[in-house]
């Protein structure tokens, strides 16, 4: 629990984390605002009453950019040397030194990244569709019980995803090529999104089978899987990934 | 008491500071770590738009629009490469060294981004070369038929783009200092707010990002479209007006 506190302190001391913050919940809130008052010009044009019914979650699926930085800088802030004025130590060593068991700092480590990129999926969720609402207002879509277990996949898929970017963090140990990796896959048309028109079993890559717990209409999509099926597999990923991370983590030199 | 005469030209000076620069480029294990890995990367991508290409989902069977479109991926290795050659300065205070050797800051900066440029044109046109050459000899006579002049005018279009945003690049890293958060700034930018802007704004398309695609993407069909030629002037405006910005910041602040 103290390792937690520990981690949780650090982790909202990096200013780092306040890109994050910004990236998550600035880039979908502007993005929401522009699509939805183009989807404003069109309902005052055409027949349509109502916005598509991904309004609001495709911005979000853009947004867990936030969430990816935190994860990667997160663990990469450990492992970044300091100058030779302040004697070019690592903060990893002082870390392991104050918790001497790898996996538990792992675990507190780990557990830090989940709240805080929990917390900034509700922030930017909240943000989100309040912006949609208030550009649509009428013509937005309802929000019902249906969007109870869709939110939750928001959230889970920017939980998912800042702790695959912190394992390959953990395994690469800087944070410049996980974080080109994984925002160049944030793009609007991502390599995995390609990937698909090759491989139907591309669908199954963490990042195409994450959106599925809340986006509802994928583009072009080649197979069809449940928002259930599409969170256990992005699940899957993330034990395999973490388990591998760990066993690394715990069997390497600092 | 007289001053002693200067011992050395401003062209000696400026010579001497673009070979420092080259030097300390050329023996960053960085530079040639992630000029490497970028062309496996994009060749890698450009087999797979290629199969893509074979079986007719890209919508174009024309050997550089779908050798070059990797390229829309790759160029993320070129703002790491430029973040790198700027930000590796300020880790461990290499900064204050150069800064001892070659005081005049406007030529230090100018000399590295010059220095940069002469790294990156070739390895630029290396990699898009590479592309569209396996692009082309995999769909050998599937190919849509192509003038050489289109082929030319594309691999240049896309190699001074590259060298132009490695220069932004190295110019946000200088003036942000720290690898990562220029990255992040960068490639939000490149990757994320770019296309959704471009999509949404139409005055985006005078944007550094949209300017240079028009250098080397199948050039649209609408009027207003900016053309490659245009195109290639913005982005040099930007460049040359992000380089003078930072110029100004870099020649007045503390390091």
């Amino acid at each position: 629990m103290r390792a937690l506190a520990a981690e949780t302190s650090k982790l909202a001391s990096l200013p780092a984390v306040w890109i994050a913050t910004a990236a998550g919940v600035v880039v979908p809130g502007v993005i929401a605002a522009i699509t939805a008052s183009a989807a404003l010009g069109a309902i005052d044009r055409g027949p349509a009453a109502i916005a598509a019914i991904d309004t609001g979650y495709q911005e979000l699926a853009f947004g867990v950019v936030g969430a990816i930085i935190l994860g990667v800088v997160a663990v990469s802030s450990e492992y970044v040397t300091e100058s030779a004025d302040s004697g070019g130590g690592r903060q990893i060593t002082t870390s392991l030194t104050a918790v001497p068991s790898r996996l538990r700092f792992l675990l507190a480590k780990l557990s830090a990244i989940a709240i805080s990129s929990a917390m900034l999926a509700i922030t930017a969720a909240v943000t989100t569709m309040g912006v949609v609402r208030v550009v649509l207002g009428e013509h937005a879509p309802a929000l019902g019980a249906d969007d109870v277990p869709r939110l939750a996949g928001v959230a889970c898929y920017w939980v998912y995803s800042a702790l695959l970017a912190a394992g390959i963090t953990v395994l690469t140990r800087h944070g410049v090529v996980p974080l080109a990796v994984l925002i160049a896959n944030t793009s609007v048309v991502s390599v995995t999104y390609l990937l698909t028109k090759i491989t139907p079993l591309a669908n199954y890559l963490p990042d195409m089978a994450g959106v599925r717990m809340f986006i509802r209409k994928l583009a072009d999509s080649t197979a069809e899987i449940s928002p259930l099926t599409g969170g256990l597999v992005m699940t899957a990923w993330v034990t395999v990934l973490l388990v591998t991370a760990a066993i690394s983590f715990t069997r390497r030199d600092a | 008491m007289t001053v002693p005469p200067a011992t050395r030209t401003r062209g000696r000076e400026a010579a001497q500071a673009l070979a420092a620069e080259l030097s300390k480029l050329a023996t960053l294990p960085a530079t040639f770590l992630t000029l490497g890995g970028t062309f496996v990367v994009n060749l890698i991508l450009a087999i797979a738009f290629t199969n893509a290409g074979l079986r007719d989902s890209t919508g174009t069977r024309s050997a550089p629009d779908i050798g070059l479109a990797s390229i829309g991926y790759g160029q993320a290795g070129f703002v790491i490469l430029g973040v790198m050659a700027a930000c590796s300065e300020y880790v461990g205070g290499q900064i204050r060294t150069t800064l001892t050797a070659m005081p005049r800051r406007a030529l230090q900066f100018t000399a590295k981004h010059v220095a940069l440029a002469i790294v990156v044109l070739p390895a630029a046109a290396i990699t898009a070369a590479s592309g569209v050459a396996l692009a082309a000899g995999v769909l050998g006579d599937t190919a849509a038929p192509v003038t050489s002049g289109r082929v030319a005018g594309a691999l240049g279009g896309v190699t001074a783009y590259l060298a132009l945003t490695t220069l932004i690049s190295a110019a946000v890293g200088a003036l942000v200092r720290r690898t990562l958060a220029a990255v992040v700034v960068l490639l939000g930018y490149l990757f994320i707010a770019g296309p959704l802007l471009r999509d949404h704004v139409p005055a985006a398309r005078y944007l550094p990002d949209s300017a240079g695609f028009a250098m080397w993407f199948p050039p649209a069909e609408d009027a207003g479209a900016v053309t490659p030629v245009h195109g290639g002037l913005l982005l040099m405006a930007w460049t040359v007006v992000l380089i003078a910005v930072v110029v100004l910041g870099y020649r007045r602040w503390d390091v």
